[in-house]
């Protein structure tokens, strides 16, 4: 019941910040903070009470309660390998958001009503064990998406709202549909129907191989829409620009892996046989993302916007990790999904909140050597985009040598060979635009602002980065702490495969 | 027959003719010289008496601590715990819709409004009770001619008047059409009384009396293309009325539609499904794509309920116990929803004088944080977002109707299309739904807001809580509902 706790806290900090009077912004943001170290606490622990082994890689602290029993619907919650370092970037994002929205008034009470009711539908999916409360945690994650972008967004925040949410609900409804399906073609070994949405049940049942061809994409594709697989990935970089630091942090951070678990965790899980048939597809799409994203964010003007599609190009690697079907590709697919959701936040809240609250553009054409005039951001900013590119020592490096070694050992050399030009790309656009952004001088000189220094990082902004940073330079130079977790549970997953 | 038993059984029907009268001969003698204000008062005092001593007859009949006939009058009634419940839900939406009744003062006709409002309550009781075809029609006409009269109450209005003619003159061939499929289905089968017709079998005369019967549930339902009058009259009808047209009237309709398709066998089923499909694809496109245009909130909830009447079908087409009580409990929480929605719309415009734009409503989430935060839950709830009842409502209809035939062979065997289909307008049906509450939400204060916080009352507030909150407790908590309306048979 440990883990539920997460679930719990937020909502509770949905409501409390939510029944606030308005003009508390300042005690709001303390409130906040409270719940979401709240959250991470209890996540954290989760986390300790899982190492050691004991478990070999089982789901640990289930809660089997009914809910609608004649609907075969359960309340089952409990989590794995898998889940575990999701639910830790939930955590951290989640603190780290608060901490990068400090200067936050305007409707403070409503922001986080709308931000913890965001972090427990994302808690809840990564912990439910049955698919129908998958699905409901997964929705209740995205109505508050499009408030939280509307209401304190940036420019085209409207379109972009209403473009996101119109998207995720597309995919959901692709999910609905593969689901009802499963409910009622999976069969155990005895050819009985199973008529549950349990997952524990669903995994050990099986679905007709058949109908395993069609149902496969029509989930897979629903669930990857949201971790921005190509072609549908364009609610990702609009959406990621016009939303508040904090929710564009929880965006790349955690919304996204959502959709990857859910590829994972559903698609790939329940459906082994379709997984098979299909990954050479996900692959080809996955490597689509990976270079298609590196090379748009070559060509982007604003700053924000090459954060977006990098973020594109690194859930390429997640897909393409899930693609390869074995343990080392699948280890570094989740792996990935927790370094990108630790440096994608990182970046996001870099770039909308400590450089644009102090330069007030975010048009690369216009940042004048910034190196100068914000040394310390710029030097922060530098490394952080050096750990997204994959720099030995950060957690990107090790997960996207995973990928690579796994994709190496199962998928063609092509698309190897794709993801490691897509690599290429990367280390060409993140030093591009570091250069744009902190050395480049500004041709006409034109405001004479262009010389003065901008004040340094406030104590919030401070904790905030050396939270994310930490948790990239600690996985980086010690993957085994989740490694050691994540690797036996997607063993068990790849026993249950057909050969 | 046992008279006695008889006047328990229908206790609540009773008490709720007396406070129609009392409240029509208070409003008459007494108060005659009255101010309006205090002639409401009243009125709305009796009227509420009245259905809540009704729905403490019904809740004790559901309970089983009231004797209650089973069957009355050669199956003219059929009381069994489902059909109970479904008449104590509507007995308890009509005593929702009496207080915004008595806020919204449009017509000097005080008594006379109460007075439809129970009668139209009472109707609706009859119809998901009865189980024999006149039965059946009469009651549904009572509900159809009170809410006629109730939508031209507004005589200030022309063209309050106008939808009333439009809602008159379509009813009137739609009830037409109806008594038509109901006579050949007499005749088919030579019998009155649903209980004793079953498994039907296919034969042309059979599948005209169900088409002809379509055409007339189809327009107490506002199914398209039998949806015409809908926008209007959900638009100029007093928003209250309009809120019950929505809610009580189409339990009713549904209800008598499922009844009267339970006996239909395998062979029938067939040849009736392509209609039943038919229909619920052109809702779901007109309703769905008709709202998108809608600049006008009441306008654009009518749209939205051609939209629902199309999902609804989803569930009938399966044919299936389950589809049944899915369909059932669909039409439940969609008229909790849009009688809450209407309910807020009615709360927010009856000091503003004229229709409400959509825009109109800018900036409520800082006038009135309150009601803002209702009205999100019930467009949540129609747009099907879980954790509220909408979501499980739709689920369940989409559920029964895969349940149908899973194993599909091809696309177009079994329901997977249907479903998809359904399942991509409800994608589209969101835009609509967050530009609304876009106004309600996001859009600052001062953007062209035109209403003005007035008090709520009591009354009003109560009802508009427990609806929001039944809207969550279903969608959270739907076990208890969904096996009182299971029926045991």
């Amino acid at each position: 019941m440990t883990a539920l706790l997460t679930i719990i806290l937020s909502f509770i900090g949905a409501l409390v910040c939510g029944l606030m009077p308005a003009g508390a912004h300042r005690r709001i943001r303390w409130v906040a903070l409270t719940f979401a170290a709240a959250g991470l606490g209890v996540s954290a622990v989760c986390c300790v009470n899982y190492s050691g082994g004991e478990f070999g890689g089982e789901f640990a602290d289930r809660l089997d309660a009914e809910w609608i029993p004649s609907l075969g619907i359960g309340f089952a919650t409990g989590y794995d390998g898998i889940s575990l370092p999701l639910l830790l970037v939930t955590g951290l994002v989640a603190v780290c958001g608060v901490l990068f929205s400090w200067s936050l008034e305007s409707r403070a009470n409503q922001f986080y009503a709308f931000y913890f009711t965001l972090i427990g539908g994302v808690y809840g999916v990564f912990l439910s064990l049955d698919l129908f409360l998958l699905f409901v945690f997964y929705e209740i994650a995205v109505v508050p998406k499009y408030f939280l972008i509307a209401i304190w967004g940036g420019a085209r925040r409207q379109f972009a709202a209403m473009k996101l949410v119109l998207y995720s609900f597309g995919g959901s409804a692709l999910v609905l549909l593969g689901m009802l399906a499963v409910f009622f073609l999976a069969h155990d070994a005895s050819g009985e129907p199973l008529k549950t949405f349990s997952l524990l049940a669903l995994q050990e049942g099986q679905v007709p191989a058949a109908a395993q061809q069609w149902i496969f994409p029509v989930i897979f594709v629903g669930f990857a829409i949201m971790a921005g697989m190509w072609p549908f990935h364009t609610w990702a970089p609009t959406g990621h620009v016009a939303a508040p630091t904090a929710a564009s942090m929880l965006l790349a951070g955690v919304v996204m892996k959502l959709g990857a678990y859910g590829c994972l965790r559903v698609a790939v899980g329940l459906l082994p046989a379709g997984a098979q048939d299909w990954a050479s597809w996900v692959a080809v799409v996955a490597v689509i993302n990976i270079v298609y994203g590196a090379l748009v964010a070559l060509k982007q003007d604003d700053f924000k916007y090459v954060i977006g599609y990098s973020s594109v190009s690194h859930m390429g690697f997640v897909l393409l990790g899930i693609a390869t079907l074995n343990l080392t590709g699948m280890t570094g697919a989740v792996l990935q999904m927790f370094s990108h959701g630790v440096i994608g936040a990182l970046l996001f809240a870099l770039v909308g909140t400590v450089i644009y609250s102090r330069t007030k553009t975010r048009m690369l054409d216009e940042l004048h050597r910034l190196i100068d005039r914000m040394p310390g951001i710029a030097w922060v900013f530098i490394v952080a985009g050096l750990a997204s590119m994959g720099l030995p020592g950060f957690s990107g490096f090790v997960s996207e040598l995973y990928v690579l070694i796994g994709a190496w050992g199962s998928l063609s050399g092509w698309i190897v060979a794709g993801a490691g030009a897509g690599i290429l790309l990367t280390f060409g656009y993140t030093l591009v635009k570091i250069h744009e952004a902190f050395f480049r001088e500004r041709s006409p000189a034109v405001d004479n602002q262009a010389e003065t220094a901008y004040p340094p990082m406030t104590l919030p902004e401070k904790t905030g980065v050396a939270i994310l940073l930490g948790a990239a330079l600690l996985i980086g130079l010690c993957p085994w702490l989740l490694t050691d977790k994540i690797s036996p549970s997607l063993k068990l997953m790849l026993e249950r495969f057909p050969n | 027959m046992d008279y006695q038993q008889l006047l328990l059984t229908l206790l609540p029907d009773l008490l709720v003719v007396v406070a129609l009268f009392a409240a029509l001969g208070v409003d008459y003698s007494r108060l005659r010289g009255s101010r309006l204000a205090k002639r409401y008062e009243v009125a709305f005092q009796i009227s509420a008496a009245g259905l809540i001593a009704g729905l403490a007859v019904l809740v004790l009949q559901i309970a089983e601590t009231m004797p209650v006939m089973e069957s009355t009058a050669d199956g003219q009634l059929e009381l069994t715990r489902s059909t109970l419940t479904l008449k104590a839900l509507l007995y308890a939406m009509g005593l929702g819709v009496l207080p915004l009744a008595k806020r919204d003062q449009i017509t000097p006709q005080v008594s006379e409004y109460f007075a439809l409002l129970l009668l139209a309550t009472l109707g609706m009781g009859f119809v998901v009770t009865s189980r024999n075809l006149l039965g059946a029609f009469v009651a549904l006409e009572l509900v159809s001619l009170s809410l006629y009269a109730m939508t031209v109450l507004n005589q200030a209005s022309r063209a309050s008047a106008e939808a009333a003619l439009k809602y008159l003159t379509f009813g009137a061939v739609a009830s037409g059409f109806l008594l038509f499929g109901l006579s050949y289905l007499y005749g088919a089968t030579g019998q009155l009384d649903l209980t004793q017709m079953t498994g039907l079998k296919y034969s042309p005369m059979l599948v005209l009396a169900y088409l002809l019967i379509f055409v007339g549930l189809g327009f107490k339902l506002a199914l398209a293309p039998f949806h015409l009058w809908a926008p209007d009259v959900y638009q100029n009808a007093p928003t209250p009325v309009a809120g019950w047209i929505g809610s009580g009237s189409k339990i009713a309709a549904a209800a008598l539609l499922i009844a009267l398709l339970k006996p239909v066998s395998s062979t029938l089923k067939d040849a009736l499904i392509p209609a039943l499909a038919a229909l619920a694809v052109l809702s779901m496109v007109v309703g769905n794509l008709g709202a998108l245009r809608q600049t006008n909130l009441k306008r654009l909830l009518a749209y939205s309920a051609i939209a629902n009447a199309g999902y609804l079908l989803v569930g009938v087409v399966a044919f299936s116990a389950a589809g049944n009580t899915s369909v059932i409990f669909y039409i439940l929480v969609y008229s909790l929803a849009s009688l809450g929605a209407f309910g807020v719309v009615a709360v927010l415009t009856d000091t503003l004088g004229r229709d409400a734009e959509i825009n109109d409503f800018n900036g409520c989430w800082k006038t009135t944080p309150g009601l803002a935060a209702a009205f999100l839950v019930f467009v949540l709830s129609l747009a099907g977002i879980p954790p509220l009842a909408g979501f499980l409502g739709k689920f369940y209809l989409f559920f029964a109707a895969i349940e149908a035939a899973p194993e599909a062979a091809s696309w177009h065997d079994g329901f997977y299309w249907l479903v998809a289909f359904a399942l991509i307008m409800s994608v589209v049906s969101l835009y609509y739904y967050l530009r609304v509450l876009k106004a309600f939400l996001v859009a600052p204060a001062d953007d062209g807001a035109a209403i003005t916080p007035s008090k709520i009352g009591w009354a009003a507030g109560v009802t508009l809580c427990v609806l929001a909150l039944a809207v969550v407790a279903l969608g959270l908590w739907p076990e208890p509902l969904l096996a009182l309306l299971k029926n045991p048979s």
